[in-house]
């Protein structure tokens, strides 16, 4: 097929045998592939070009041919175009070069290749170069041809001082050119069927980073760079000849043939090549743009630095980096996330989890240094791994689009491998399906993402984004991909420090993944059996809602064929019946808070008894006297008379001292008849450094109920000092009224983006609508908080539905 | 020839295609449609008022044949995609000029 497209396209060799057939053998019979034959064909090209000008010019002077481009870069690939340029000085030649343009032109045009030509006179090209950034790129390639030696040499020695003096002002346009073609094209390294020149990680910014470093502004990191070029310019050339197109998207039917020429077993082992030269390619882009950004910012900020300095001062050169914390031994600098002085990588296995979290969170990449740091320096996690790790992960995996770098800098430097080592089976994997765009390791972080805007509508987000990042973890393995999964699910969750029940329901999820899209495309809704099916497989509400939420981020992850209205509709349908039979079944039973413990029953009868607050605090790890692990938080229980306000006081007064709730429950008692008393039992965490000592937050609560210490005003202040984040776009808040909840009380359900004083905003506003806080159970899952909260009115009663529904709105007014 | 056109309920897409293989059509386009007809979606009572909006999911199936097949080949979809319930569609069907397969260039019954 090769043969017959080439020769169709070859026209009888009559005008220019020689150069026709010559082309033909090479790119036929010749032996020589690769770099080889391109570099043959671009000298062949190049004596037939200059053959055709010495004949057309015949005497001519002051006229210069000359490549530029690709071709300027001295090799073609069997399909490329010619970029050609006919300079001349500007002489008063009349018709003589438009005529010359032509008798080189024509020829090309008449052997079926594909020409992008201009004729132009050295101040033309410097201008065109200027407006148009293309143009420019194309310049800098310049390489001579024929004519007039001196004329090329002008022109790119001209080039290359513009470009070099214009650099601050081009080459963040050039970045954006480069980041506006990734938005279209996507990622190279991640696409099934991925365009080689123009997706991310492809020939263009590889181009690109030659332009960068003729800049002399800065140079990407060489290793591997070129070998993985040459691998993509191989590929495009046997794509090239397989489809007799000058196509440059691997397409999956060409995908086995061109495997075939290029002499590789399969066409899963081509696509791991190409994905591997586009990660490397990739890679060093972001380094590159990373440095050229700091350079550029660093030399704007000298220049006004001493213009603000005008008087010649004390204006040292750098000055002191800004840096603002982000998370206990990570902090903000320049735009990127790195480790604080005080960080020990080496004492600190979470540490890299931690990191990306925050930088996640925060919407802000690692820093590359930090990165290959963190891989040179930290232990592995103990196993199972500690709550931070877990807790930290989720986060990460929470944090929608900005968690996709972040996760793509740990696996560059075979961090995510370290952490899961399932995950080699997965990494760089295509799947050979029409409906999937992504690579399944992509394809996993990707449904993650998709869980994350869906997490308000799950009671374990936490569960949601792992079984998510887990769903198709058994691709690879022998076998219906959903079983292996569900086996290596449970190990993996195991060792993620899951309680047992967790492991359980996250192997369910990972083994009936496609369950509701399958039966709800197939079988028959009006059948009993069929919502019979689904209900005995999932067992509870909990279970169903987190499996149709996972169905619903991995259909949309897949591509844009996998989920329609349509599907959505059948799903939702069909989850909504299984959810009707579920309730049907027996509801939930609602959560009821535990009996309170010896030490809130102490606490208790003491608050009773002194009429105030009474508090004690311990710390939580048992493992805390060995040094290598930090104390995970502390348990703080507290107990006092109950008066209005508690919740938000002490809620705030925690905030205040930078304390994170991981868990907590409140409970009312009366203990000795003489009047109630509320327990509230915190496990909590310091945000940064230690936990402060118990007397002073006793003290802080004390004077903050007395109405000594406006927490609401301390909270703003430093609300409003902190710095101004990005950060990531989390999914507003959810407050709902939990069906059939309790039959002493309301039970409200609040679903939000943790946040520092979040538990005081919500107690805030319960405050304001009137209710009381009967009982409440908080527990924060990663980025998530998932809190009850038991309310009455002030009769003790539970609210009438609609009372119920309004505090519930009001709420999530007050939180959005 | 004629072109036979099924919307059917999604779930007896399976039943259908099976019929039809052994009814010896060699191909057939699925597509994913929505609609309703005299069952008219869903209806639903919200505060007091009756509405309907829901188009339902449907599947059309489009299969080409020589006409002295099509009756048969109606009655067969038509058996495998009832279930006797209101929404189980329509099929119909419509004389057609002329069929081109795309690849080799053949025409009439030839690119069936």
């Amino acid at each position: 097929m090769t043969d017959r497209q080439q020769a169709e396209t070859t026209p009888d060799p009559v005008p220019d045998g020689g150069y026709a057939a010559q082309r033909l053998h090479l790119l036929r019979e010749d032996p020589r592939t690769g770099a080889d034959r391109r570099r043959a064909l671009a000298e062949l090209t190049d004596r037939w070009l200059s053959g055709l000008f010495s004949t057309a010019a015949a005497g001519l002077g002051g006229v210069a041919l000359v490549a530029v481009g690709g071709y300027g870069r001295g090799e073609l690939s069997p399909r490329s175009d010619l970029d050609l340029l006919l300079l001349h000085d500007g002489g008063t030649k009349g018709a003589a070069v438009p005529t010359l343009a032509e008798q080189i032109w024509y020829p090309v045009w008449d052997n079926g290749i594909a020409l992008d030509h201009s004729v132009r006179d050295l101040s033309t090209a410097r201008r065109v170069a200027a407006e148009d950034l293309k143009v420019q790129l194309g310049l800098l390639d310049a390489r001579h041809l024929a004519g007039d030696p001196g004329l090329t040499t002008t022109l790119r020695s001209a080039v290359l001082a513009d470009w070099r003096s214009a650099a601050a002002r081009r080459l963040p346009e050039l970045h954006e050119l480069c980041r506006d073609r990734a938005e279209r094209h996507g990622d190279l390294s991640f696409l099934l069927e991925p365009d080689l020149k123009e997706a991310r990680g492809g020939l263009r910014d590889l181009s690109a980073l030659d332009a960068v470093a003729a800049s002399w502004i800065a140079d990407a990191p060489r290793a591997g760079l070129g070998a993985a070029g040459t691998r993509l310019r191989d590929v495009r050339d046997t794509l090239h000849l397989v489809t007799g197109r000058a196509t440059d998207r691997l397409n999956l039917q060409e995908q086995d043939q061109v495997a075939a020429e290029l002499g590789v077993l399969d066409a899963d082992i081509l696509l791991r090549q190409v994905y591997e030269a586009a990660r490397t390619i990739a890679y060093a882009s972001d380094v590159t743009w990373r440095e050229v950004d700091r350079v550029l910012r660093s030399r704007s900020g000298r220049l006004r630095r001493v213009n603000r300095l005008g008087f010649g001062g004390s204006g040292r050169g750098g000055g002191p980096l800004e840096r603002s914390p982000l998370a206990e031994g990570v902090v903000e600098q320049d735009g990127e996330a790195v480790l604080a002085t005080a960080a020990r990588p080496a004492t600190d296995p979470v540490l890299p989890l931690r990191a990306a979290a925050a930088a996640a969170q925060a919407g802000l990449t690692l820093s590359p240094s930090t990165v290959r740091r963190l891989a040179a320096e930290t232990r592995p996690l103990p196993v199972p791994w500690p709550d931070e790790a877990r807790e930290q992960l989720v986060t990460l995996l929470g944090a929608g689009e900005s968690a996709v770098p972040v996760w793509e800098a740990l696996e560059a430097e075979g961090l995510i491998a370290r952490l899961l080592p399932d995950w080699d089976r997965v990494r760089c994997r295509p799947q050979r399906n029409a409906v999937h765009r992504w690579t399944v390791d992509r394809h996993l972080v990707e449904t993650a993402v998709r869980a994350g805007a869906l997490t308000r509508r799950v009671a374990r987000p936490d569960l949601l984004l792992v079984a998510a990042l887990l769903h198709d973890i058994g691709k690879g393995w022998p076998g219906d991909h959903s079983e292996a999964g569900e086996v290596i699910t449970r190990d993996v969750a195991s060792r993620l420090g899951f309680p047992k029940q967790d492991v359980e329901t996250l192997a369910l999820l990972v083994r009936h993944h496609l369950l509701l899209v399958e039966t709800a495309t197939r079988r028959d809704l009006d059948d009993p059996a069929t919502v019979a099916a689904i209900t005995s497989v999932v067992g509870s509400t909990g279970a169903l809602e987190l499996l149709h939420a996972l169905t619903e981020a991995d259909a949309l992850a897949t591509g844009p064929a996998a989920w329609s209205s349509w599907r959505s509709t059948l799903v939702g349908d069909l989850a909504a019946r299984a959810a009707t039979a579920l309730d049907l079944a027996g509801p939930a039973p609602a959560a009821t808070a535990s009996e309170p413990s010896a030490e809130e029953e102490r606490l208790a009868v003491e608050a009773a008894r002194t009429e105030g607050p009474v508090l004690s605090l311990r710390a939580e790890a048992e493992q805390a006297h060995d040094p290598a692990v930090e104390p995970m938080g502390v348990t703080l229980t507290l107990a006092l008379p109950e008066r209005p306000a508690i919740l938000p006081t002490v809620a705030g007064v925690l905030a205040l001292h930078r304390l994170t709730v991981r868990s907590a429950v409140i409970r009312e008692l009366d203990p000795v008849g003489a009047g109630r008393v509320l327990a509230l039992t915190w496990q909590v965490s310091a945000e940064y450094g230690e936990v402060p000592e118990a007397a002073r937050l006793r003290a802080d609560i004390r004077r903050a109920l007395d109405g000594g210490l406006d927490v609401s005003r301390r909270l703003a202040e430093r609300d409003a000092s902190a710095p101004r984040r990005r950060g990531s776009a989390a999914p507003p808040p959810r407050v709902t009224v939990a069906p059939g909840g309790s039959a002493s009380a309301t039970v409200l359900e609040v679903r939000a983006h943790d946040a520092p004083g979040l538990l005081h905003r919500i107690g805030r506003a319960l405050e304001a609508t009137g209710v009381r806080v009967r009982t409440a159970r908080i527990s924060t899952l990663g980025a998530d908080a998932v809190d009850a909260f038991y309310v009455t009115g002030p009769d003790d009663l539970p609210l009438p539905p609609s009372r119920a529904t309004e505090v519930a709105r009001a709420v999530e007014r007050a939180l959005s | 020839m004629k072109l036979i056109t099924a919307v059917i309920k999604p779930h007896r897409l399976d039943e259908v295609k099976d019929a039809l293989q052994a009814f010896g059509v060699h191909g057939l386009t699925v597509t994913e449609a929505s609609g309703y007809g005299r069952q008219r979606g869903h209806t639903e009572v919200y505060r007091g008022a009756e509405y309907t909006v829901d188009l339902v999911p449907k599947v059309r199936i489009e299969v080409l044949v020589e006409d002295d097949d099509a009756e048969g080949l109606i009655d067969v979809i038509v058996k495998a995609a009832r279930t006797g319930k209101i929404g189980d569609g329509k099929v119909w069907s419509v004389p057609v000029d002329t069929t081109v397969r795309v690849r080799t260039g053949e025409r009439g019954p030839d690119a069936l």
